[in-house]
Protein backbone atom coordinates (compact mmCIF):
# COMPACT_ATOMS: atom_id res chain seq x y z
CA UNK A 1 0.00 0.00 0.00
CA UNK A 2 1.46 3.20 -1.25
CA UNK A 3 1.78 6.03 1.11
CA UNK A 4 0.76 8.79 -1.10
CA UNK A 5 -2.54 7.06 -2.25
CA UNK A 6 -3.17 5.99 1.35
CA UNK A 7 -2.89 10.27 1.98
CA UNK A 8 -4.76 10.75 -1.14
CA UNK A 9 -7.25 8.30 0.08
CA UNK A 10 -7.46 10.26 3.70
CA UNK A 11 -7.54 13.95 1.79
CA UNK A 12 -10.64 12.82 0.06
CA UNK A 13 -12.83 11.77 3.39
CA UNK A 14 -11.52 14.88 4.71
CA UNK A 15 -13.32 17.26 2.19
CA UNK A 16 -15.91 14.72 1.81
CA UNK A 17 -16.47 15.50 5.94
CA UNK A 18 -16.29 19.59 4.95
CA UNK A 19 -18.80 19.81 2.28
CA UNK A 20 -21.15 17.29 4.28
CA UNK A 21 -20.46 19.67 7.50
CA UNK A 22 -20.65 22.94 5.33
CA UNK A 23 -24.13 21.58 3.78
CA UNK A 24 -25.68 20.82 7.67
CA UNK A 25 -23.44 22.36 9.80
CA UNK A 26 -24.15 20.38 12.68
CA UNK A 27 -21.20 20.09 14.03
CA UNK A 28 -19.52 23.45 13.79
CA UNK A 29 -22.60 24.90 15.25
CA UNK A 30 -23.02 22.29 18.51
CA UNK A 31 -19.27 22.88 19.17
CA UNK A 32 -19.45 26.56 18.10
CA UNK A 33 -22.24 27.63 20.17
CA UNK A 34 -21.79 25.24 22.94
CA UNK A 35 -18.17 27.21 23.25
CA UNK A 36 -19.33 30.51 23.12
CA UNK A 37 -22.61 30.01 25.28
CA UNK A 38 -20.27 28.65 28.08
CA UNK A 39 -17.94 31.39 27.64
CA UNK A 40 -20.33 34.24 27.94
CA UNK A 41 -21.89 32.32 31.18
CA UNK A 42 -18.35 32.28 32.76
CA UNK A 43 -18.02 35.31 31.65
CA UNK A 44 -20.67 37.57 33.43
CA UNK A 45 -20.60 35.14 36.51
CA UNK A 46 -17.02 35.41 37.17
CA UNK A 47 -15.76 37.84 34.90
CA UNK A 48 -12.60 39.06 35.25
CA UNK A 49 -12.69 41.53 38.52
CA UNK A 50 -14.56 38.31 40.84
CA UNK A 51 -11.05 36.45 40.82
CA UNK A 52 -7.91 37.35 43.19
CA UNK A 53 -5.10 38.12 42.19
CA UNK A 54 -3.11 35.13 43.55
CA UNK A 55 -5.62 32.87 42.14
CA UNK A 56 -6.23 33.88 38.29
CA UNK A 57 -3.53 31.75 36.96
CA UNK A 58 -5.21 28.28 38.34
CA UNK A 59 -8.92 29.38 38.10
CA UNK A 60 -8.97 31.16 34.44
CA UNK A 61 -6.51 27.95 33.43
CA UNK A 62 -8.64 25.58 34.59
CA UNK A 63 -11.91 27.32 33.40
CA UNK A 64 -10.45 27.55 29.93
CA UNK A 65 -10.04 24.26 29.58
CA UNK A 66 -13.55 22.87 31.06
CA UNK A 67 -15.04 24.95 28.05
CA UNK A 68 -12.74 23.76 25.10
CA UNK A 69 -13.30 20.12 26.80
CA UNK A 70 -16.80 20.24 26.77
CA UNK A 71 -18.03 22.12 23.67
CA UNK A 72 -15.21 19.50 21.88
CA UNK A 73 -17.35 16.87 23.99
CA UNK A 74 -20.55 18.28 22.21
CA UNK A 75 -19.35 17.91 18.79
CA UNK A 76 -16.28 15.80 17.95
CA UNK A 77 -18.13 12.27 18.16
CA UNK A 78 -20.89 13.25 15.39
CA UNK A 79 -18.02 12.13 12.94
CA UNK A 80 -18.54 8.44 12.87
CA UNK A 81 -22.19 8.21 14.57
CA UNK A 82 -23.52 10.57 11.39
CA UNK A 83 -22.43 7.16 9.26
CA UNK A 84 -23.88 4.88 11.10
CA UNK A 85 -27.28 7.13 11.11
CA UNK A 86 -27.10 8.05 7.40
CA UNK A 87 -26.24 4.49 6.58
CA UNK A 88 -23.55 5.42 4.43
CA UNK A 89 -20.79 3.59 6.77
CA UNK A 90 -20.99 0.66 4.41
CA UNK A 91 -20.90 2.60 1.10
CA UNK A 92 -17.99 4.35 3.14
CA UNK A 93 -16.05 0.92 3.97
CA UNK A 94 -16.12 -0.19 0.62
CA UNK A 95 -14.74 3.20 -1.06
CA UNK A 96 -11.63 3.84 1.49
CA UNK A 97 -9.41 1.91 3.37
CA UNK A 98 -9.70 1.60 7.08
CA UNK A 99 -6.61 3.81 7.96
CA UNK A 100 -7.87 6.66 5.12
CA UNK A 101 -11.07 6.80 6.62
CA UNK A 102 -9.21 7.37 9.96
CA UNK A 103 -6.78 9.82 8.58
CA UNK A 104 -9.77 11.73 7.10
CA UNK A 105 -11.98 11.67 10.19
CA UNK A 106 -8.86 12.72 12.49
CA UNK A 107 -7.84 15.74 10.57
CA UNK A 108 -11.19 17.08 10.14
CA UNK A 109 -11.89 16.79 14.10
CA UNK A 110 -8.39 18.63 14.26
CA UNK A 111 -9.50 21.53 12.30
CA UNK A 112 -12.92 21.31 14.34
CA UNK A 113 -10.89 21.69 17.70
CA UNK A 114 -7.88 24.08 16.01
CA UNK A 115 -10.98 26.27 14.85
CA UNK A 116 -12.51 26.54 18.02
CA UNK A 117 -9.32 27.25 20.06
CA UNK A 118 -8.18 30.46 17.59
CA UNK A 119 -11.82 31.88 18.40
CA UNK A 120 -12.26 30.41 22.22
CA UNK A 121 -9.31 31.46 23.38
CA UNK A 122 -8.28 34.73 22.03
CA UNK A 123 -12.02 36.06 23.30
CA UNK A 124 -11.54 34.22 26.73
CA UNK A 125 -8.74 36.13 27.26
CA UNK A 126 -10.29 39.29 26.27
CA UNK A 127 -13.14 38.89 28.40
CA UNK A 128 -11.97 36.89 31.73
CA UNK A 129 -8.39 39.33 31.19
CA UNK A 130 -5.92 36.38 30.89
CA UNK A 131 -2.56 38.01 30.72
CA UNK A 132 -0.17 35.24 28.73
CA UNK A 133 3.11 35.96 29.01
CA UNK A 134 4.47 32.57 27.27
CA UNK A 135 2.70 33.40 24.45
CA UNK A 136 4.61 30.45 22.28
CA UNK A 137 4.94 27.99 24.25
CA UNK A 138 1.00 28.19 24.50
CA UNK A 139 0.63 28.04 21.26
CA UNK A 140 2.22 24.74 21.16
CA UNK A 141 0.45 23.21 24.08
CA UNK A 142 -2.92 24.32 21.94
CA UNK A 143 -1.46 23.07 19.19
CA UNK A 144 -0.71 19.45 20.92
CA UNK A 145 -3.49 19.62 23.27
CA UNK A 146 -5.73 19.96 19.83
CA UNK A 147 -4.11 16.56 18.43
CA UNK A 148 -4.19 14.99 21.38
CA UNK A 149 -8.22 15.76 22.11
CA UNK A 150 -9.10 15.26 18.88
CA UNK A 151 -7.33 11.89 18.16
CA UNK A 152 -9.11 10.33 21.57
CA UNK A 153 -11.90 12.05 20.53
CA UNK A 154 -12.44 10.28 17.28
CA UNK A 155 -11.46 6.69 18.09
CA UNK A 156 -13.77 7.22 21.17
CA UNK A 157 -16.46 8.56 18.35
CA UNK A 158 -15.60 5.15 16.28
CA UNK A 159 -16.49 3.00 18.86
CA UNK A 160 -20.10 4.62 20.07
CA UNK A 161 -20.73 4.38 17.04
CA UNK A 162 -20.41 0.69 16.20
CA UNK A 163 -21.77 0.04 20.42
CA UNK A 164 -24.73 2.01 19.93
CA UNK A 165 -24.35 5.57 18.75
CA UNK A 166 -25.36 7.45 21.83
CA UNK A 167 -23.57 10.70 22.73
CA UNK A 168 -24.15 9.73 26.13
CA UNK A 169 -22.10 6.64 26.16
CA UNK A 170 -19.57 8.81 24.09
CA UNK A 171 -18.98 11.20 27.45
CA UNK A 172 -18.50 7.93 29.79
CA UNK A 173 -15.77 6.69 27.43
CA UNK A 174 -13.94 9.78 26.27
CA UNK A 175 -13.74 11.60 29.80
CA UNK A 176 -11.48 9.17 31.60
CA UNK A 177 -9.24 8.73 28.49
CA UNK A 178 -9.31 13.01 28.23
CA UNK A 179 -8.70 13.39 32.22
CA UNK A 180 -4.74 13.34 32.23
CA UNK A 181 -4.83 15.21 29.38
CA UNK A 182 -7.04 18.10 30.33
CA UNK A 183 -5.05 18.01 34.13
CA UNK A 184 -1.23 18.41 31.66
CA UNK A 185 -3.10 20.50 30.03
CA UNK A 186 -4.36 22.75 32.48
CA UNK A 187 -1.29 22.68 34.42
CA UNK A 188 0.70 24.06 31.17
CA UNK A 189 -1.80 26.99 30.82
CA UNK A 190 -1.04 28.12 34.22
CA UNK A 191 2.45 28.30 33.48
CA UNK A 192 2.35 29.70 30.14
CA UNK A 193 0.44 32.75 32.28
CA UNK A 194 3.42 32.85 34.90
CA UNK A 195 6.18 32.25 33.42
CA UNK A 196 7.50 33.12 29.81
CA UNK A 197 10.08 30.42 29.60
CA UNK A 198 9.98 27.09 27.32
CA UNK A 199 11.48 25.36 30.38
CA UNK A 200 8.70 25.64 32.80
CA UNK A 201 5.83 24.54 30.46
CA UNK A 202 8.12 21.23 28.99
CA UNK A 203 6.71 18.72 31.50
CA UNK A 204 3.43 19.46 30.38
CA UNK A 205 4.16 19.86 26.76
CA UNK A 206 6.08 16.68 26.80
CA UNK A 207 3.42 14.96 28.53
CA UNK A 208 0.63 16.62 26.19
CA UNK A 209 2.69 15.25 23.17
CA UNK A 210 3.14 11.99 24.71
CA UNK A 211 0.01 11.29 25.02
CA UNK A 212 -1.25 12.16 21.59
CA UNK A 213 1.71 9.90 20.14
CA UNK A 214 0.40 7.04 21.82
CA UNK A 215 -2.88 7.62 21.09
CA UNK A 216 -2.25 7.60 17.50
CA UNK A 217 -0.13 4.83 17.42
CA UNK A 218 -2.92 3.13 19.24
CA UNK A 219 -5.74 4.06 17.14
CA UNK A 220 -3.78 2.73 13.87
CA UNK A 221 -3.71 -0.14 14.96
CA UNK A 222 -7.36 -0.17 16.21
CA UNK A 223 -9.36 1.68 14.02
CA UNK A 224 -8.99 -0.96 11.56
CA UNK A 225 -10.78 -3.63 13.88
CA UNK A 226 -13.25 -1.32 15.05
CA UNK A 227 -14.20 -0.06 11.64
CA UNK A 228 -14.76 -3.94 10.65
CA UNK A 229 -16.05 -5.50 13.42
CA UNK B 1 -3.23 -36.46 43.33
CA UNK B 2 -6.24 -34.87 41.67
CA UNK B 3 -6.20 -30.55 40.64
CA UNK B 4 -8.86 -30.45 42.98
CA UNK B 5 -7.09 -31.75 45.79
CA UNK B 6 -3.93 -29.38 44.95
CA UNK B 7 -6.14 -26.71 44.54
CA UNK B 8 -7.55 -27.17 47.83
CA UNK B 9 -3.75 -27.06 49.65
CA UNK B 10 -3.02 -23.99 47.66
CA UNK B 11 -6.29 -22.46 48.69
CA UNK B 12 -5.29 -23.20 52.35
CA UNK B 13 -1.90 -22.09 51.84
CA UNK B 14 -2.69 -18.98 50.44
CA UNK B 15 -4.99 -18.36 53.89
CA UNK B 16 -1.97 -19.05 56.14
CA UNK B 17 -0.24 -16.97 54.33
CA UNK B 18 -2.69 -13.72 54.74
CA UNK B 19 -3.07 -14.86 58.22
CA UNK B 20 0.73 -14.32 59.15
CA UNK B 21 0.61 -10.77 56.69
CA UNK B 22 -2.06 -9.63 59.05
CA UNK B 23 0.60 -10.63 62.01
CA UNK B 24 3.15 -9.28 60.68
CA UNK B 25 1.03 -6.21 59.84
CA UNK B 26 0.15 -5.16 63.12
CA UNK B 27 2.58 -7.21 65.54
CA UNK B 28 6.09 -7.66 63.52
CA UNK B 29 6.67 -4.83 61.83
CA UNK B 30 7.54 -1.92 63.76
CA UNK B 31 5.65 1.88 64.09
CA UNK B 32 6.88 4.41 61.32
CA UNK B 33 8.37 7.34 61.73
CA UNK B 34 6.95 10.52 60.36
CA UNK B 35 3.32 9.30 60.00
CA UNK B 36 0.57 9.92 62.86
CA UNK B 37 -0.12 6.93 65.33
CA UNK B 38 -0.07 3.72 63.31
CA UNK B 39 -2.02 5.07 60.49
CA UNK B 40 1.45 3.67 58.42
CA UNK B 41 0.23 0.15 58.66
CA UNK B 42 -2.57 0.54 56.07
CA UNK B 43 0.59 0.30 53.91
CA UNK B 44 0.70 -3.28 54.38
CA UNK B 45 -2.81 -3.63 52.97
CA UNK B 46 -3.43 -0.72 50.79
CA UNK B 47 -0.05 -0.60 48.73
CA UNK B 48 -0.61 -4.78 47.22
CA UNK B 49 -4.48 -3.40 46.44
CA UNK B 50 -3.50 -0.56 43.95
CA UNK B 51 -0.61 -2.88 42.72
CA UNK B 52 -3.62 -5.69 42.10
CA UNK B 53 -5.46 -3.33 40.62
CA UNK B 54 -2.89 -1.90 37.82
CA UNK B 55 -2.11 -6.20 37.56
CA UNK B 56 -5.54 -6.53 36.53
CA UNK B 57 -5.50 -3.85 34.30
CA UNK B 58 -2.10 -5.45 32.41
CA UNK B 59 -4.21 -8.92 32.30
CA UNK B 60 -7.50 -7.12 30.98
CA UNK B 61 -4.75 -5.69 27.85
CA UNK B 62 -3.35 -9.36 27.60
CA UNK B 63 -7.31 -10.75 27.45
CA UNK B 64 -7.97 -8.58 25.37
CA UNK B 65 -5.21 -8.44 22.33
CA UNK B 66 -5.35 -11.95 22.97
CA UNK B 67 -9.04 -11.78 21.96
CA UNK B 68 -8.22 -9.25 18.88
CA UNK B 69 -6.23 -11.92 17.32
CA UNK B 70 -8.28 -14.87 17.84
CA UNK B 71 -11.74 -14.44 18.60
CA UNK B 72 -11.86 -16.63 21.47
CA UNK B 73 -15.29 -15.61 23.91
CA UNK B 74 -13.06 -17.34 26.71
CA UNK B 75 -10.47 -14.30 26.32
CA UNK B 76 -13.47 -12.05 26.54
CA UNK B 77 -14.75 -13.85 29.99
CA UNK B 78 -10.95 -13.73 30.70
CA UNK B 79 -10.76 -9.55 30.03
CA UNK B 80 -13.88 -9.32 31.36
CA UNK B 81 -13.24 -10.94 35.21
CA UNK B 82 -10.03 -8.95 35.20
CA UNK B 83 -11.45 -5.77 34.72
CA UNK B 84 -13.98 -6.32 37.47
CA UNK B 85 -11.47 -7.84 40.37
CA UNK B 86 -9.81 -4.68 38.95
CA UNK B 87 -13.00 -2.48 39.88
CA UNK B 88 -12.96 -4.22 43.06
CA UNK B 89 -9.33 -3.59 44.43
CA UNK B 90 -9.52 0.05 42.95
CA UNK B 91 -12.30 0.55 45.11
CA UNK B 92 -10.82 -0.71 47.90
CA UNK B 93 -7.41 0.87 47.35
CA UNK B 94 -9.47 4.12 47.13
CA UNK B 95 -11.22 3.24 50.67
CA UNK B 96 -7.76 2.50 51.97
CA UNK B 97 -5.93 5.71 50.86
CA UNK B 98 -9.18 7.81 52.18
CA UNK B 99 -8.52 6.14 55.43
CA UNK B 100 -5.61 7.10 56.14
CA UNK B 101 -5.77 10.58 54.11
CA UNK B 102 -8.16 11.26 57.07
CA UNK B 103 -5.85 10.18 59.65
CA UNK B 104 -2.73 12.04 58.07
CA UNK B 105 -4.01 15.03 57.26
CA UNK B 106 -7.83 15.65 57.85
CA UNK B 107 -10.01 15.22 55.02
CA UNK B 108 -10.59 11.88 53.12
CA UNK B 109 -10.42 13.50 50.16
CA UNK B 110 -7.74 16.03 49.82
CA UNK B 111 -7.58 15.99 45.79
CA UNK B 112 -3.89 14.81 45.49
CA UNK B 113 -2.48 13.70 42.04
CA UNK B 114 -2.45 9.99 43.48
CA UNK B 115 -6.14 10.19 44.32
CA UNK B 116 -7.01 11.61 41.23
CA UNK B 117 -5.27 8.98 39.39
CA UNK B 118 -7.24 6.12 41.22
CA UNK B 119 -10.37 7.84 40.43
CA UNK B 120 -9.96 7.89 36.81
CA UNK B 121 -8.27 4.29 36.58
CA UNK B 122 -11.87 3.61 38.77
CA UNK B 123 -13.62 5.31 35.69
CA UNK B 124 -11.75 3.67 32.94
CA UNK B 125 -12.85 0.46 34.44
CA UNK B 126 -16.77 1.79 34.76
CA UNK B 127 -16.31 2.78 31.44
CA UNK B 128 -15.76 -0.19 30.05
CA UNK B 129 -18.24 -2.24 31.97
CA UNK B 130 -20.74 0.97 30.52
CA UNK B 131 -19.61 -0.35 27.10
CA UNK B 132 -20.37 -3.43 27.58
CA UNK B 133 -23.59 -3.06 29.19
CA UNK B 134 -24.12 -0.81 25.88
CA UNK B 135 -23.72 -3.80 22.97
CA UNK B 136 -26.00 -6.58 22.74
CA UNK B 137 -24.05 -8.79 19.73
CA UNK B 138 -21.26 -10.91 21.88
CA UNK B 139 -19.15 -10.41 19.24
CA UNK B 140 -19.02 -6.41 18.29
CA UNK B 141 -19.30 -6.52 22.22
CA UNK B 142 -15.94 -8.10 22.67
CA UNK B 143 -14.19 -6.51 19.88
CA UNK B 144 -14.88 -2.80 21.00
CA UNK B 145 -14.43 -3.81 24.50
CA UNK B 146 -10.86 -5.09 23.77
CA UNK B 147 -10.10 -2.25 21.77
CA UNK B 148 -11.16 0.30 24.49
CA UNK B 149 -9.08 -1.78 27.19
CA UNK B 150 -6.13 -1.01 24.85
CA UNK B 151 -6.44 2.29 24.39
CA UNK B 152 -7.57 2.98 27.88
CA UNK B 153 -3.81 0.80 28.85
CA UNK B 154 -1.83 3.33 26.67
CA UNK B 155 -3.11 6.22 29.10
CA UNK B 156 -2.29 4.91 31.77
CA UNK B 157 1.67 5.36 32.35
CA UNK B 158 0.41 9.32 32.09
CA UNK B 159 -2.06 8.57 35.42
CA UNK B 160 0.77 7.00 36.94
CA UNK B 161 3.71 8.39 36.29
CA UNK B 162 3.47 11.33 34.59
CA UNK B 163 0.44 13.57 36.01
CA UNK B 164 2.11 12.61 40.08
CA UNK B 165 4.82 14.53 38.77
CA UNK B 166 3.78 17.34 37.65
CA UNK B 167 1.81 18.79 40.26
CA UNK B 168 2.47 18.53 44.12
CA UNK B 169 1.62 15.62 45.74
CA UNK B 170 1.00 15.11 49.36
CA UNK B 171 1.39 11.17 48.84
CA UNK B 172 4.77 9.54 50.31
CA UNK B 173 7.06 8.71 48.31
CA UNK B 174 5.80 5.40 46.21
CA UNK B 175 8.13 1.59 46.99
CA UNK B 176 10.56 2.23 44.73
CA UNK B 177 11.20 6.20 44.91
CA UNK B 178 12.21 8.42 42.14
CA UNK B 179 16.07 8.04 43.06
CA UNK B 180 15.42 4.44 42.38
CA UNK B 181 16.16 3.24 45.87
CA UNK B 182 13.74 1.35 48.61
CA UNK B 183 14.03 3.63 51.39
CA UNK B 184 12.12 1.51 53.81
CA UNK B 185 12.87 -0.32 57.09
CA UNK B 186 13.35 -4.08 56.65
CA UNK B 187 11.10 -5.63 58.80
CA UNK B 188 8.26 -3.56 57.11
CA UNK B 189 9.92 -4.04 53.41
CA UNK B 190 9.34 -7.86 54.40
CA UNK B 191 5.69 -7.55 55.59
CA UNK B 192 5.53 -5.41 52.40
CA UNK B 193 6.70 -7.75 49.86
CA UNK B 194 4.67 -11.20 51.76
CA UNK B 195 1.30 -8.84 51.73
CA UNK B 196 1.95 -7.90 47.86
CA UNK B 197 1.94 -11.72 47.37
CA UNK B 198 -0.63 -12.36 49.24
CA UNK B 199 -3.02 -10.26 47.44
CA UNK B 200 -1.73 -11.25 43.93
CA UNK B 201 -2.46 -15.26 44.94
CA UNK B 202 -6.14 -13.33 46.14
CA UNK B 203 -6.49 -11.93 42.69
CA UNK B 204 -5.13 -15.27 40.77
CA UNK B 205 -7.54 -17.49 42.82
CA UNK B 206 -10.31 -15.21 42.48
CA UNK B 207 -9.69 -14.95 38.20
CA UNK B 208 -9.65 -18.71 38.00
CA UNK B 209 -12.72 -19.37 39.71
CA UNK B 210 -14.10 -16.41 36.88
CA UNK B 211 -12.76 -18.07 34.10
CA UNK B 212 -13.84 -21.44 35.33
CA UNK B 213 -17.12 -20.01 35.38
CA UNK B 214 -16.95 -18.24 32.14
CA UNK B 215 -15.66 -22.13 30.77
CA UNK B 216 -18.64 -23.32 31.68
CA UNK B 217 -20.88 -21.21 31.03
CA UNK B 218 -19.40 -20.88 27.20
CA UNK B 219 -19.67 -24.49 27.05
CA UNK B 220 -23.26 -24.81 28.18
CA UNK B 221 -24.13 -21.50 25.21
CA UNK B 222 -22.60 -24.13 22.90
CA UNK B 223 -24.40 -26.95 23.85
CA UNK B 224 -27.13 -25.14 23.62
CA UNK B 225 -26.80 -23.89 19.85
CA UNK B 226 -25.56 -27.16 18.57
Amino acid sequence: MSVSTLATEALAVFAKEVRSELRSRVAINAIGLFGLTTLVAVAYQIGPYQIHEQDRPHLLAALLWIIVFFAALSGLQRVFVKEEDAHTAKTLRLAARPLAVWGGKLLFNVVLLAALEALLVPLYSVLMGMHVVGVAPLVVLLAAGCLAMASTATIVAAIIARASGSGTLFAILAVPLMLPLLVMLIAGTRMAMTSPRWGDLLPALQGVGALAGVTVVASVYLFPVIWHD
Amino acid sequence: MTDKATAGIWHWLLGAWMLLVIYGAFFYAPTAQGFVGESARIVFFHVPQAWVSVLAFCVNLWASLRYLARRDPLDDARAAAAARLGLLFCTLATVTGSLFAKVMWGEFWNWDPRQISIVILLLVYAAYFALREAIADEERRGGLAAAYATLAFVTMPFLVFVVPRIYFSLHPDTLINVRGSIDMEPRMLRVLLASLVGFTGIFVWLYTLEVKLARVLIARQRRGES
